[in-house]
């Protein structure tokens, strides 16, 4: 886009072109204050920069110099450049503005915000609705959760023990690899066991179970595909699981260090899976501030590794018994403060011998409730045939 | 916090070893059935789709009587038959050590059997404690010259036993018990893990009294149990065996039960069994 088809004043147009400014890029490298000066960025680079007026493609090489070397470089041009835009300071911050908003809309990348880093909240909107979620193999469950678990978010997951919290993990570490054709991801995930719960070989009864429903529902992705015919296998999903097994909150706290380099190498990686975050705080820990403190670090870092890397975060946690108003209710485990550490906050809980899942936090989200079963194949709706408890052989 | 491969560039060689490497779940798959201690009766396995699991803590509960000591006797026996070839670490808090029991299972024709069998009493939490220290060195550090098996199966019975004194119902009490599990817990698994054991605990059960939440509730013999030491241990366990037993009838046998509670790798599902002289072993429910 050029400076001529911006919807600014005509007068102020034509002192943009002659001072020196003929692109969006350029002018996006601009401040309000240099541009109300009338310094331009060709001739701040002029030495290497083509001459005036002629329209410099968007993705020039201009960068903003760094601060000295532009201090300097002001001093040199108000010396001496003659031209002056004449024009204050607010009016040159609207021009700004509209010369980012055009910049925004023609979707042109580049030094396109004016404070680096920083995303303004249309962005952040269609950003998230083009953003895929991971599904948890339930549909009741996808819809209180708004289409399954979401990426570039910390979700806790928590519930008494044997209701499915395990199973829930590694149904999440398989679905993340359902391939991008069929409304996948096509992801990686790690799986830190601090439990010992990852049971090998309920990893491939899930990973078989997905592979069957991909088949059933996309019944042509084999023919279609011919490099589906190796991908869909119960070896290849469970290769794509880097599993770490944790012995001790030490060990807990490097993983999660580590993960910032880990996951600088894995790209792919779409999931972590703590199972569970809990465990090894519940002993030896006789300070409660200081695990407070630790574990806030721990989901600091995994805020930001979920932002950085573009995954979801997902903390399993345990219930405790709290004695709350005269009567013990069961909580989920490390405290009221750990609460505030998680986006979105699930529970699981039995309701007479259906499972339930409640979703008790979100920014975004109603609390819900929804049904659901842990089968042979793993977590799926719950229907009349799958939500027996207890079978006897 | 940075790696410490990346604060010290100039020895990263070294580093790089010590950082936590993921693990290939292809390559923990189970070489067939290696990685399962057998209970030694088809029905009862079946059950629990091949045995007992490697590298987790197994759970029995029971009230007393249900047999649990005799369920842990016979796998102690079973051990070094089995593909696993173990010998088995016995850690009893209940006094005395049931040897008569022990000799009762044994074939006539293996004697040589008791030898695989080692057997340690812990009296409280910290005696423990050191038993499970000194198990780890024996684990990573064995004695070739004994000519027995790798120990592979830590039997511990029962883990309620040890708690049922020292503690008061104190808020104080209770946070320092539940921390205890965690460290016991954290420990078995650590073994478990490392040597790739098989780590058996026996639990009592508690009577139901209302506000018990969370916990698993059976009946048995009539009443409305759970396991004892509350919630805060089921969260120490990966999978949990309950042996029940119906309200005695008329005739005065009773069907007992074993069912499996929660397990990562196990639908919940139950089995009957019966206690003969011989051990204990599944019943097809067509038999009875």
């Amino acid at each position: 886009m050029e400076i001529a088809d911006l919807p600014i004043c005509t007068s102020y147009r034509a002192k943009l072109l002659a001072a020196g400014y003929s692109s969006l890029a350029s002018l996006s490298a601009a401040d309000p204050p240099r541009l109300a000066r009338g310094t331009s960025p060709a001739r701040r680079t002029a030495h290497r920069a083509p001459p005036r007026r002629q329209t410099l493609p968007l993705d020039s090489p201009l960068r903003p110099p760094t601060p000295i070397a532009a201090a300097l470089l002001a001093c040199d041009e108000i010396a001496r450049v003659g031209v002056d835009l004449n024009i204050e300071i607010p009016e040159a911050e609207d021009i700004l503005k509209v010369a980012v908003c055009a910049n925004k809309f023609k979707g042109a990348d580049g030094p396109s915000s004016v404070l680096k880093g920083s995303q303004n909240a249309w962005d952040m909107l269609s950003d998230e609705q083009s953003r895929k979620h991971i599904n948890t193999g339930s549909g009741d469950l996808n819809n209180i959760l708004g289409g399954g678990i979401h990426c570039k978010e910390v979700t806790e997951i928590g519930g008494v023990p044997g209701i499915g919290k395990t199973q829930l993990g590694i149904q999440l570490a398989i679905n993340v690899q359902i391939p991008v054709e069929c409304g996948g991801l096509g992801g990686k995930a790690v799986y830190i066991d601090t439990e010992g719960s990852f049971m090998v070989e309920r990893v491939y009864q899930i990973a078989e179970g997905c592979i069957s429903d991909i088949l059933e529902y996309f019944p042509h992705y084999q023919d279609k595909a011919p490099s589906g015919q190796e991908k869909l296998k119960p070896e290849s999903f469970l290769a794509d699981i880097y599993y770490f097994r944790i012995c001790s909150y030490t060990e807990q706290i490097a993983v999660i260090n580590y993960l910032e380099k880990f996951l600088g190498e894995h790209k792919d990686v779409r999931i972590v899976i703590i199972d569970s975050v809990t465990f090894h705080f519940r002993q030896d820990f006789d300070d409660m501030a200081l695990r407070t403190r630790v574990l806030s670090g721990l989901s600091l870092k995994l805020m930001k590794l979920a932002k950085t890397y573009n995954l979801a975060v997902v903390l399993l946690n345990q219930v405790t018994t709290k004695f709350i108003e005269g009567s013990f209710q069961l909580t989920l485990a490390l405290g009221d403060s750990w609460s505030h550490s998680c986006t979105n906050r699930l529970i699981l809980y039995w309701n007479g011998n259906l499972r339930y899942a409640y979703l008790d936090k979100s920014p975004s989200l109603p609390a819900a409730s929804a049904p659901y079963a842990v089968t042979g194949k793993g977590v799926r709706d719950a229907t009349s045939s799958n939500c027996k408890r207890v079978r006897v052989m | 916090m940075r790696p410490a491969a990346a604060t010290h560039p100039s020895n990263s060689s070294s580093h790089r070893q010590q950082e936590p490497r993921a693990a290939n779940p292809l390559l923990l798959l189970p070489s067939s059935r290696a990685a399962k201690l057998s209970l030694g009766c088809p029905i009862l396995d079946r059950l629990l789709s091949g045995g007992l699991p490697a590298a987790s803590v197994t759970e029995i509960a029971g009230e007393s009587a249900s047999g649990k000591t005799q369920l842990c006797l016979q796998l102690a026996l079973v051990a070094p038959l089995s593909p696993m070839s173990s010998s088995c670490l016995f850690l009893h808090s209940d006094l005395p050590f049931p040897l008569r029991r022990l000799r009762g299972l044994v074939p006539q024709s293996r004697p040589d059997l008791l030898d695989h069998v080692l057997v340690a009493a812990a009296h409280s939490t910290s005696d423990l404690l050191s038993l499970l220290s000194r198990a780890q060195h024996l684990l990573t550090h064995p004695n070739d010259s004994l000519r027995r098996l790798p120990i592979r199966l830590i039997l511990l019975d029962s883990i309620a036993s040890l708690f049922r004194a020292d503690f008061d119902a104190t808020p104080a009490d209770l946070r320092r018990r539940s921390a205890l599990f965690f460290r016991i817990s954290a420990k078995l698994k650590e073994l478990a893990h490392r040597h790739q054991c098989v780590v058996v605990v026996t639990n009592q059960v508690v009577d139901v009294v209302e506000g018990e939440a969370g916990n698993t509730v059976e009946w048995s013999s009539g009443r409305r149990v759970s396991p004892a030491l509350g919630l805060a241990w089921a969260n120490c366990v990966n999978t949990r065996l309950f042996l029940t037993r119906d309200a005695d009838g008329p005739n005065g046998c009773s069907r007992r039960r074993m069912k499996v509670a929660f397990a990562p790798h196990l639908p919940e599902r139950a089995c009957e069994f019966a206690i003969r002289r011989d051990g204990v072993f599944g019943v097809e429910p067509s038999e009875r």
